[in-house]
């Protein structure tokens, strides 16, 4: 019952982000690189999350748990490497746009990048280690 | 680490699916199991001991260095 309804809040949010994305691509007058970047990055997270989604509900739908103590140790040790990719992003999003540019980056900025790194790179981090093994 | 799960499992004429089911597991895990590429936690290795008909110390083999 419980991976059912984490699988279906995974799903709800998923096409909450996909719809934000259209909404926000529609007010938008002009798409800038940064914009693009950032665009890639959340797309890339939804894909990889449908892909888990889906995993998840084949299981489900095979009899098989959704996760096990296997998955659960990968997802403790995506999490800790998407924390230091947090704290690492955090610090250089603002001190290298300080170098090259000699400016301040906007709060929100720093905030969305900090999001999105620390994403993708849990993303990335769980997805090869419940490939892998330990 | 080497296990002989694969072994014990065709003895008793199961899949690894079924095996997944019996011991409440993905099937993946029982993959890597048997290739030796998880050190599964004591609890696992007793149930998975448990479903196969043996003990923790027939199946899971450990390279003695």
């Amino acid at each position: 019952m419980k991976d059912k309804i984490t699988t279906i809040l995974g799903v709800g949010i998923a096409v909450c982000v996909i719809f934000t994305l259209i909404i926000y691509l529609g007010a938008k007058e002009s798409i800038e690189e940064f914009d693009l970047f950032s665009i890639l990055i959340v797309l890339i997270l939804v894909i990889t999350s449908i892909y888990l989604v889906w995993d998840r509900v084949k299981n489900l739908k095979a009899g098989l748990p959704a996760q096990d103590e296997r998955l659960k140790l990968a997802g403790y040790k995506a999490g800790y490497y998407g924390f230091i990719a947090a704290i690492w992003s955090s610090i250089i999003s603002n001190l290298g746009y300080n170098i090259l540019f000699d400016q301040e980056l906007r709060g929100g900025l720093v905030t969305a990048a900090v999001v999105l790194v620390s994403g993708m790179v849990f993303m990335i981090s769980f997805i090869y280690f419940s490939r892998k093994g330990n | 680490m080497k296990t002989r799960i694969k072994e014990y499992r065709a003895r008793y004429d199961l899949t690894q699916e079924d095996l997944a089911k019996k011991i409440n597991v993905r099937r993946e895990t029982i993959v890597f199991l048997e290739k030796g590429k998880y050190n599964p936690s004591l609890k696992l290795a007793y149930d998975v001991a448990k479903a196969l008909k043996t003990t923790v110390d027939e199946l899971f083999l450990f390279d003695e260095e």
